[in-house]
């Protein structure tokens, strides 16, 4: 078998592993500072605050060109939510019933396992 | 000229021959890379009990013919989709603990929407995880439920069981869950109240945005994202890398994005005044104490977890009020912990042995 210290992948790989950590620690230590944190919020607020900008510009073009502000698609997107909730409640109403009546079995009509197991014992035999 | 000590020069020739032979079969599976999409993940069977904005909550479909009485809930970290606990079949946790006879509910999370910005702290603790709880209840016919928390996921069910002292949560489970938020070192410089102005953020956005997140938590690691794309090209020949690669890519890149009042909650009173460790935190006025958790605990960490370091979980377990509490340290990092080959050896056998002689 060759050996590992002489394979030139796997010195490859080694280095390429050294490198990354090696980075990581430095960048780490890089940004364990104020000074980084400083920068970094000062950008952060520029972009939050043309992000926001940028936004409201959007919505007045979309008016501008006759197509569905966000609101209106939210409110589309809404009423499918609360049409699926229902659809949810309905499921959930039969389900009870069955298992009111009687019959433990899942939302797929499949009857649902007795809860009886118990712990394998130490020496891994079910008890 | 001699060979360097250990060069086996016979090996040679066919070494080469293999590299050559790897390197065709990078350009062809490279290929085939880019025009394939990967593998189907989250596909155990499930049912949606119930959705509503945000969350979802799924029950499992049972695959055991015998299960334990107690059901289990698994609440999701808010950064990130479930289906981290549902990979493919033979690497599902889900699955797994179907399998071993667990009845297994998940509180799953979807983006926001703009107008849930204004979800709070107190939405998530006292109104979707008891809500959670209480469908969980109906649908089981069972009074007690176990809870599994994952990250943040962790954090949001202590909360819950610190408030809800009388129950029905009969036990808890927390993966890589930070409660001293000082120790999360590179998050809370990135979050430093005197440069961070988290209000004007979230008065700006609404909810933050999943790039924000996503690049929060890549630059814990900056140089880890290239690195991974070289090993992928180096193993691109090799099918099993391939898939695995990308469902955890997928999945680390699928970030969601947080509303807006949860995360200055979570900023202010977690990362700047961490209440939780101080015992000082309050949700929607009411005290959450960690030492009001009485019921059996486990908390898993990893050894190697660099978004949560172990300084900022390892004070649960002492801070917990339950007599019945356990501490695991095992291999691995953060995602590798509950998810992949390491977790099929390590985390998950823990955890049955340690959840079924109390699912009972």
């Amino acid at each position: 078998m060759t050996d590992k210290t002489n394979d030139p992948v796997a010195m490859w790989q080694k280095m390429v592993g050294e490198m990354e950590k090696g980075f990581n620690s430095f960048a780490n230590q890089a940004m364990s500072s104020p000074e980084f944190s400083q920068a970094m919020n000062r950008a952060g607020g520029v972009a939050a605050g043309a992000q926001k900008q940028l936004g409201e510009l959007m919505e007045k073009y979309l008016v501008t060109m006759n197509l569905p502000s966000r609101e209106q698609v939210t409110g589309l997107a809404e009423r499918l939510q609360s049409v699926e909730a229902q659809i949810g409640e309905i499921k959930s109403m039969l389900s009870q019933m069955a298992a009111n009546s009687g019959l433990s079995q899942g939302f797929d009509g499949t009857p649902r396992p007795p809860r009886t197991r118990r712990p394998p014992a130490e020496n891994g035999d079910p008890t | 000229m001699n060979a360097p000590a250990g060069l086996d020069l016979a090996s040679i020739p066919e070494r080469i021959q293999s590299e050559v032979q790897r390197a065709i079969q990078r350009s062809i599976k490279g290929v085939e890379y880019f025009s394939t999409s990967g593998p189907s993940l989250g596909s155990t069977p499930k049912d949606v009990l119930h959705s509503r904005g945000t969350m979802s909550l799924y029950h499992y479909r049972p695959m055991s013919d015998e299960i334990y009485r107690i059901p289990v809930l698994i609440v999701m970290a808010t950064t990130n989709r479930g289906y981290i606990l549902d990979l493919v079949p033979g690497q599902s946790f889900i699955e797994f603990l179907l399998k071993r006879g667990y009845d297994v509910y998940m509180l799953d999370w979807s983006a926001p929407r703009p107008e849930e910005k204004s979800l709070r702290m107190e939405d998530y603790v006292l109104d979707f995880i008891p809500d959670c709880v209480r469908r969980v209840q109906a649908d089981s016919g069972e009074q007690d439920v176990s809870v599994i928390g994952y990250c943040f996921g962790g954090v949001l069910s202590l909360l819950y069981g610190a408030i809800h002292k009388d129950g029905p949560m009969k036990n808890l489970i927390c993966f890589t869950t930070p409660i001293d938020f000082r120790e999360m070192k590179l998050f809370s410089n990135f979050s430093d109240r005197r440069y961070f102005d988290v209000d004007r953020l979230v008065d700006s956005v609404g909810n933050v945005p999943p790039e924000m997140i996503l690049s929060s938590f890549e630059m814990l690691r900056p140089a880890s994202r290239t690195v991974s794309q070289i090993q992928l090209w180096e193993n691109i020949w090799n099918d099993e890398f391939v898939k695995s690669y990308r469902m955890f890519d997928r999945w680390a890149t699928d970030t969601l994005p947080l509303a807006g009042e949860y995360f200055r909650t979570i900023t202010k009173d977690l990362m700047w005044d961490n209440k939780l460790f101080n015992d000082t935190m309050l949700v929607g006025g009411r005290a959450a104490k960690l030492e009001d958790i009485k019921v059996p605990f486990l908390h898993a960490v990893a050894e190697h977890d660099h978004i949560v370091p172990y300084e900022a979980a390892k004070h649960l377990v002492a801070k917990i009020g339950s007599a019945d509490k356990e501490e695991v340290m095992l291999k691995g990092g953060h995602v590798s912990l509950v998810a992949g080959a390491n977790a099929v050896k390590r985390l998950w056998p823990k955890l049955d042995s340690w959840l079924g002689k109390r699912s009972t």
